[in-house]
């Protein structure tokens, strides 16, 4: 196959998770490579016929079925007019792109996943990930945070999961509109005082960071206090990747382009590099 | 190596030889004094004296805009059909040939992209030795790209030297034969030296970031993008779609983007992660002497000058490079 040419696929279910956040599963040919062999924090290019193609990280576990969840927030040129879309309706894509979370460098580790907003997408593909296999690794913290009760995708896997033990979990909202009562141990703080309470061991964990660029900054540093070492600390980064191949050169952090050598990327990899993080 | 003399008065019965196996273009000075590689129609010789073309060979392997996917609800998306036929590009400088040597790193490969691939495969390139003038700076220091020619003409006195350096240069040659002689003369030294180095120095040092020589670059920039659009290894591109009026078709789009525009790290929502001229000022820098991605650390500036001639604030690149002090005149 080549990468250039998008394939099609069927939109079989559009579950809506917040205002403007919707998972949609698409339906693809049973066995094809875009569904059955991607990592967590890998992306795929995703065209809505006629209006355009984007790059969209994936939100869950690869299938052998041909169908993937896409997390998409209705926001830019086609995620806006693909709000308009239904079950049946026709979309393409092409992938998988990129370097995802390194997976075999986690086994026997603790785990810290950090997710500030829709950065829960593709964590919640590398949360599924490690789940499939949870007796490999160490103790799994999710530490998520959004800018309101409502705005908190996938509340209810996580809560369950916490429920089952499988996981730790802390949450966090900037803003206490309403319905904060109904979100157990929910907190108005922003996210990097999370890691306040959290107690790591530095040489046994990892932490897997995805949110919007303006956190990144403070993550980073609140990890490092907790003396974490950078190449323990990964980040997925959002960039314009509009061939997804290394060729368009929209999507360059200093000397890497994030289409190839990311969107995963450890914080080592990026010190020194301006506008790496935003 | 094959070599053979051509007298200059037989290099219009040469073109029209050459013209048998496909359209010949070559560097051709316009009524507007601009120098563009052409067509040579019959009887139109190149202007092999010009220094360089305003536009490098890169427009006709990526074209500044271009379909690059049908689309119809019956098919999905398609590529559309490239046309077959040879072009041959005529009196081409070693630092444009090392320039496409740098696209086909880009494009081919694994997963060649199919248009490029496919334009790549019938194009067949001629290059010819040329005399650096001061906006030249192939000479300041060797590249590890390779400036690959199918046939390479060397200017020698009365004529050219004609060399072969492919199997599609042997059968030219031999087409050819009736206006060549046998070459009884040295080969000049070949102009191609500075490219196809085994130790050139992958990247050139890099002033500080913050440091004055970039704030005065960034202060001079004007954002207009023309070093970029003259560049022959400058190859960002833009990806449009627009859908057909009947709403069950669509094509896409891709033109030739510069990263010396707001718009180019733009993401969703409108954030920009290189928001000030500097920032993208240094991004176009580092692209061409740090190199990107699986190119990390290829020097993809091949000296042609075009950008120092095409600024309209005269900013010289190998100033920042160091170059200046190292041979760059």
């Amino acid at each position: 196959m080549n990468s250039s040419i998008p394939v099609s696929a069927v939109i079989s279910a559009i579950r809506p998770l917040a205002q403007d956040v919707s998972l949609y599963t698409l339906q693809t040919e049973p066995g094809n490579l875009a569904a059955s062999s991607f990592l967590a924090g890998q992306f795929l290019e995703l065209s809505l016929p006629g209006v355009g193609e984007i790059p969209v990280s994936y939100c869950g576990y690869p299938t052998k079925d041909g169908s993937i969840e896409l997390c998409i927030r209705h926001i830019g040129h086609v995620t806006i007019p693909l709000k308009t879309s239904a079950a049946g309706n026709v979309v393409a894509l092409r992938g998988p792109f990129g370097v995802g979370f390194p997976m075999s460098a986690y086994n026997g580790q603790d785990l810290v996943l950090i997710a500030g907003g829709l950065g829960m997408a593709p964590l919640r593909s590398l949360l599924l990930t490690l789940l499939a296999r949870r007796k490999r690794y160490g103790k799994i913290t999710v530490l998520y945070g959004a800018r309101d009760a409502e705005s908190l995708l996938f509340l209810d896997e996580l809560l369950e999961l916490q429920r089952q033990g499988a996981i730790a979990l802390s949450l966090a909202v900037d803003r206490t509109d309403h319905g904060l009562a109904n979100v157990p141990g929910c907190r108005i703080v922003l996210l990097p005082e999370l890691l306040d309470q959290l107690a790591i061991d530095p040489g046994r964990t990892f932490a897997a960071v995805c949110g919007p660029p303006v956190v990144y900054p403070y993550l980073v540093s609140a990890l490092q206090v907790m003396a974490l070492p950078d190449d323990r600390i990964h980040l997925s980064l959002e960039r314009r990747m509009k061939c997804g191949v290394g060729r368009c050169g929209h999507c360059a952090v200093g000397r890497y382009l994030c289409c190839v050598d990311g969107p995963v990327f450890s914080c080592a990899q990026l010190a020194g590099i301006e506008g790496a993080l935003g | 190596m094959v070599a053979r003399f051509l007298e200059i008065s037989n290099l219009k019965a040469l073109l029209n030889l050459l013209r048998q196996r496909g359209p010949v273009h070559g560097p051709l000075r316009g009524a507007d004094g601009v120098v563009r590689f052409a067509s040579l129609t019959r009887g139109v010789l190149p202007d092999l004296s010009a220094s360089r073309t305003m536009l490098p060979p890169k427009k006709y392997l990526l074209y500044p805009r271009e379909r690059i996917l049908t689309y119809t609800d019956h098919e999905g998306y398609r590529v559309p059909a490239e046309p077959g036929l040879p072009l041959i590009l005529f009196g081409v400088h070693p630092c444009d040939l090392a320039g496409v040597n740098y696209l086909d790193k880009i494009f081919l490969g694994d997963d060649p992209d199919p248009l490029y691939s496919a334009r790549r495969a019938r194009l067949i390139l001629v290059g010819s030795s040329c005399i650096p003038d001061r906006f030249c700076s192939c000479h300041a220091s060797p590249s590890p790209l390779q400036a690959l020619s199918d046939l390479f003409l060397h200017t020698v006195d009365g004529g050219f030297i004609l060399t072969s350096e492919s199997a599609c240069g042997d059968e030219l040659l031999a087409r050819m034969q009736s206006v060549l002689e046998e070459c009884t003369m040295d080969v000049p030294e070949d102009t191609r030296r500075f490219f196809g180095s085994t130790d050139a120095v992958p990247v050139i040092a890099e002033p500080e970031a913050t440091g004055p020589e970039w704030q005065e670059c960034a202060d001079h920039c004007l954002g207009c993008g023309a070093c970029s659009v003259c560049c022959p290894t400058c190859s960002c591109f833009d990806v449009l779609e627009f859908g057909g009026l009947d709403g069950c078709s669509a094509e896409r789009v891709r033109q030739w983007d510069n990263c010396l525009f707001k718009g180019h790290a733009q993401v969703a929502g409108g954030l920009s992660f290189r928001k000030d001229r500097a920032e993208r000022f240094r991004y176009r820098y580092w692209h061409k002497y740090g190199g990107f991605g699986p190119l990390r650390d290829v020097v993809s500036c091949v000296g042609c000058g075009r950008c120092r001639v095409a600024c309209p604030t005269g900013i010289d690149l190998r100033q920042l490079a160091g170059q200046l002090d190292k041979g760059g005149k």
